[in-house]
């Protein structure tokens, strides 16, 4: 049986009350769009290990964006890898937590291979900037290495996952693979 | 500061049934309803009266003298490390709130037609269930010293907490003298409650190693610690994955 997980982003504070509460949670489907593959199933929450952009299953046709790239048209179906073609774009701006951030994703083929950080404005507070500078970066190592199938969660910092990941499933999605 | 949440459900078919969402409110809900009552930045919130003794823990809601309560067996179970009656500024259980709603959330889901969930708030994560049968969550844990690598992977079964300086700073204060405590780089709790998980992990971060032996008498608990060095230690029955890196 295949397990497909859909994520919810939820803001709550144990700690604290900064933040605000999401009035519509966020339900990704997550489609079993590789159907060789023999692994559980789709184990990142919103980042989608997807089939290679050559059979796009049953998922509808992706909308590019305005500023993304002209794809390279393929001469011949399938004579190529789609793993050769490496892209990059950048996700809408979204408000998190301390401010707004923007994700660059970067995908060779359907896999992601880098996530990093496009814009961030955190107001200069020095609290936020403190963490934002410890927690990004294991989101973006999250993001890497959850689509590998290797983790499912971090344990650590992630204080502006929500953010992140709306950002980073928005730039998928202009990539067509999520 | 804040807290995010954030929620991931399997699911047999990958969708979110009526029977979910409803569950997922219901986590939703207790996490709202953690923070109205327990924050410490809401000046209105029952724990902010109390805190300026305007309410007495008997006139507080009932949360609030159960997650007391919860707090003093965590404080023994801990040798004192744990002490929110020792903070500045009065009694603050905010090191235990965060991973007992969350907890708390996970349960919820547990009710639900959910085959596994995890409830991760900012890098303290209930769980219930697993990836597919015979193949537990695997959840890593963030490196203090070089935060784009992760420094272990375990296998989930329950809850891992995890307690460091360097998420914000030193806020970690020794019950003992009152000032700002950073034993070790990191520490790391598992066990099957992610409220007492919170509370060990936050205990060991500022008790160092000699609070490993206080957690490997705990039953269903085990911890792991990095040192400032990075060198890590861990209590027998850490679920360390086979292939975590050492």
């Amino acid at each position: 049986m295949r397990r497909a997980p859909i994520v919810v982003t939820a803001t709550a504070a144990g700690l604290a009350g900064v933040l605000a509460f999401h009035t519509s949670p966020q339900s990704v489907k997550i489609s079993s769009a590789d159907e060789g593959n023999s692994q559980p199933g789709p184990v990142s929450p919103s980042i989608t290990p997807s089939a290679p952009a050559a059979s796009q299953s049953s998922k509808p046709a992706s909308r590019p964006s305005p500023t993304s790239k002209p794809k390279p048209k393929p001469t011949s179906p399938r004579a190529t890898s789609p793993a050769a073609t490496t892209r990059t774009v950048d996700g809408p701006t979204v408000n998190y937590s301390y401010g707004t951030l923007s994700v660059a994703v970067t995908v060779t083929g359907s896999k992601i291979v880098k996530v990093g950080i496009a814009s961030l404005n955190d107001d200069g507070n020095p609290r936020s900037q403190s963490i934002d500078q410890s927690a990004i970066p294991v989101l973006e190592s999250e993001a890497v290495q959850a689509q590998s199938g290797s983790i499912q969660s971090v344990s650590g910092a992630s204080y502006t996952s929500a953010g992140f990941r709306t950002s980073l499933q928005a730039a998928l999605r202009t990539l067509g693979i999520s | 500061m804040g807290t995010i949440v954030t929620i991931d459900v399997y699911t047999p078919a990958g969708e979110a049934s009526d029977d979910i969402r409803r569950q997922l409110g219901a986590a939703r809900g207790i996490l709202q309803q953690a923070d109205a009552v327990f924050s410490t930045w809401k000046p209105e919130s029952p724990l902010s009266r109390l805190r300026r003794g305007e309410i007495t823990v008997a006139q507080a809601p009932a949360e609030v003298r159960e997650v007391l309560a919860n707090c003093a067996c965590a404080r023994e179970l801990s040798g004192g490390w744990f002490d929110p009656w020792a903070m500045p500024g009065g009694v603050d259980p905010t090191g235990y709130v965060k991973g007992w709603a969350a907890q708390r959330a996970a349960d919820a889901l547990r009710a639900s037609e959910a085959t596994g969930a995890i409830v991760n708030a900012a890098g303290d994560i209930a769980s219930f269930g697993a990836l597919a049968p015979g193949t537990p969550f695997r959840v890593g844990i963030a490196d203090p010293a070089a935060r784009r690598r992760l420094a272990a992977v375990v296998c989930l079964t329950g809850a891992i907490a995890t307690s460091g300086t360097y998420e914000r700073g030193a806020h970690l204060i020794d019950p003992r003298s009152g000032q700002p405590s950073a034993a070790v780089a990191s520490a790391s709790v598992t066990g099957p409650d992610l409220g007492l998980a919170d509370a060990l992990a936050t205990a060991i971060a500022v008790a160092g190693v000699p609070a490993l032996d206080l957690i490997a008498g705990i039953s269903g608990y085990a911890a792991l610690i990095i040192g400032h060095d990075g060198v890590q230690q861990w209590t027998a029955g850490f679920p360390l994955a086979p292939d975590s890196a050492r």
